[in-house]
């Protein structure tokens, strides 16, 4: 997979394998059907106090989902505009996606809501998260793992491009 | 007639005294990378990216961060806003 910027400056994924196409078509799917126990995290408890826990819930959390729930909506659109790249005798091997670069902060929510409900759902630690090695295809907890990585990945593209277009860096 | 003065001062005092600050306090969390929580700091708060910076890596090493402290009401604001980009966040009465 080839991360650059298109020429309108928008994030630009190309020769996306199919597998890894796959995973990014899984962005789509709602969390909190997919994965019921892990979306818990989505919307954690502002604190202790009683009172606030149950203004919380009433009010801000409604409001949260909702939130995430458009978030995700703007990232279906995009993905809906991935595209095959068809290379020799027709046959299509790799896929591409351009990111609007005003939908990146749509997607950095979409994509940490993911992770997080997979983190939470496979009782994911900080050690699992930080290995390094080949990847273990062979179980869903490793295929889970990948994709928390992959989504990590995608992240850090966006944050880059999204850093240099502010003008930011370590120097700002 | 009273004098305001007088009055006034003991309830200013009391008022202050039952009114402690609230605490925002950022967790952390494996998950969040450290640019996203940094630029999320640089948005909620107004920070410079050095500020961002050094609350992240407070978080990262010690396990918690207090990054504002102040009224109920914007203490609120914050939490909620730092949960919409699912920061682990809480309030806590300060003592």
């Amino acid at each position: 997979m080839i991360f650059e910027l298109s020429n309108n400056g928008n994030p630009c994924f190309s020769n996306i394998h199919p597998l890894l196409a796959g995973l990014l078509q899984a962005i789509a799917m709602d969390p909190w059907e997919r994965y019921p126990e892990g979306s818990a995290r989505l919307l954690p408890p502002p604190g202790v106090d009683e009172e606030l826990l149950l203004d919380w819930q009433d009010l801000v959390q409604p409001e949260l989902r909702h939130h995430f729930d458009l978030e995700r909506s703007l990232v279906v659109e995009d993905l809906a505009k991935m595209h095959e790249m068809k290379r020799g005798k027709g046959k299509v091997d790799a896929w591409s996606l351009e990111i609007p670069l005003d939908h990146a902060d749509s997607w950095l929510t979409t994509l940490n809501a993911l992770r997080l409900t997979l983190v939470e759902e496979h009782g994911f630690k900080e050690e699992d998260l930080t290995q390094n090695g080949a990847p273990d295809f062979s179980s869903e907890r490793g295929l889970a793992l990948m994709q928390v990585n992959f989504y990590a990945f995608v992240q850090e593209c966006l944050l880059q491009t999204m850093e240099s277009a502010e003008g930011g860096g370590d120097g700002a | 007639m009273s004098q305001p003065g007088l009055l006034d001062s003991p309830e200013t005092s009391l008022s202050e005294s039952l009114d402690l600050p609230w605490l925002v306090v950022v967790h952390n969390d494996p998950v969040n990378l450290m640019s996203y929580v940094t630029m999320v700091f640089c948005r909620v708060f107004g920070w410079n990216r050095e500020r961002a910076k050094k609350h992240m890596m407070e978080v990262h090493r010690l396990g918690r961060s207090i990054v504002w402290s102040g009224g109920r009401e914007q203490a609120e604001h914050y939490v909620q806003q730092l949960h919409t980009f699912l920061l682990l966040s809480t309030m806590e009465k300060s003592t």
